[in-house]
């Protein structure tokens, strides 16, 4: 069995067990209403709790570059999900979709994220919680 | 072991989808098979690394947890649960403790360690702790905590676990359910085989709640699980750029 092979069922096994952060209310910081879909150049990946935040360049329709942000979930969650500090590299090609933050900023919660292999994979979102349906 | 890990890569990419999220339900951990560990003393031992299900909704029902839809608020707690908008305080976001409930609810593990005086929650979560005495002590008085108070007795072969003395700065979960400084826990361990707890927590608060109410869930044993450091504060982007605000608690 080579390396990649485990790699890739060890994601499998392990997503299964644990799929989400609890850290905060999802609802407080982002719009679940407002689905966004980056596809950009990773710049920058931050392996630390409570999140990891993934940094990436997208070319806006005009063709200029953005720098974008994405929280993912607790690196102790993704490492038991099969993630290590190499699974996101400065210049990989990737698309990620995610939801946009509430307060206008070209930050977004990662659901999953597309790799440069091609695999979909998830990212250990805090979307656990929903918005409450509308209180009466 | 090879046979595993084919199946779950020819599935996944046959499909052709986001792995993990659809991986969800293929594959289940069955943890070892054995009859319920006691302790020297003859109590059952709750000692191990458990993985539980994450209870971001207490009115919700799912897998290995079962809740309450509709929970019968006092008018006052019907009030506090109306108003309740974590976008003006989200107390987990910024650090702060997250109360007993929310730290049971959460997805990270938590290790149990037991003797015949202590049982001590150990949950990754933020790295917190809970040690609770199960020698007949009464309870504490004094200052109102994030965790409340806890004493713990046995039942027969169940650990009853009974917590006061709650700061009242807590929700009972992510969503925001309410609870008063009058919030009462029982939660009852029972430990049916090797591999399972049998959870049950009991919410009891005058105040919020016109009578108690429970969920149940089960934990499983996790041996091929360590617990991790976790650092709440090393990163938290999201309260240092403002989009979590800290509660305004009165002083």
């Amino acid at each position: 069995m080579n390396t990649q092979f485990l790699m890739i069922g060890a994601l499998l096994v392990g997503a299964a067990a644990q799929p989400l952060s609890g850290h905060h209310s999802f609802a407080a910081e982002f719009d679940a209403s407002k689905p966004v879909t980056l596809k950009g150049t990773v710049t920058k990946l931050e392996w630390a709790n409570p999140h990891i935040w993934v940094y990436l360049d997208v070319k806006d329709e005009q063709g200029s570059l953005q720098h974008w942000q994405c929280e993912g979930g607790p690196p102790n969650t993704l490492t038991r999900n099969g993630w290590t500090t190499n699974s996101l590299k400065p210049s990989d090609q990737v698309t990620i979709d995610g939801v946009l933050a509430k307060d206008g900023s070209k930050t977004c919660n990662a659901r999953t994220v597309k790799l440069p292999d091609g695999r979909s994979v998830f990212a250990g979102s805090s979307g656990g919680d929903n918005p409450p349906p509308p209180k009466p | 072991m090879k046979k595993y890990f084919a199946v779950s890569l020819v599935a996944a990419l046959a499909m052709g989808v986001v792995v993990p999220l659809l991986a969800a339900g293929q594959q289940e951990f069955r943890p070892p098979a054995g009859p319920t560990p006691r302790t020297p003393s003859g109590k059952v031992d709750f000692s191990g690394v458990w993985q539980k299900p994450y209870v971001p909704d207490m009115t919700k029902s799912g897998k290995d947890q079962q809740g309450l839809a509709e929970l019968p608020f006092t008018p006052w707690g019907e009030a506090e649960w109306k108003k309740y908008d974590a976008a003006e305080g989200d107390y987990t976001g910024a650090c702060l403790p997250f109360g007993m409930t929310r730290s049971v609810n959460t997805p990270e593990p938590m290790q149990i360690m037991q003797s015949d005086r202590y049982f001590a929650f150990l949950f990754e979560q933020n790295s917190w702790f809970a040690v609770v005495p199960i020698d007949g002590r009464p309870h504490r008085t004094g200052i109102p905590t994030w965790f409340g108070d806890s004493v713990g007795h046995w039942e027969g072969d169940t650990l009853v676990l009974d917590t006061s003395n709650f700061n009242g700065k807590t929700r009972l979960d992510t969503i925001g359910h309410p609870h008063s400084t009058e919030l009462h826990l029982i939660q009852r361990f029972s430990r049916p085989d090797l591999g399972h707890i049998s959870y049950e927590i009991t919410v009891d608060d005058p105040k919020t709640f016109t009578r108690p109410w429970k969920n149940t869930r089960t934990f499983t044993l996790r041996p091929d699980w360590e617990m991790m450091e976790y650092s709440c504060e090393e990163n938290n982007k999201s309260l240092w750029e403002g989009r979590i605000k800290v509660p305004k608690y009165p002083k």
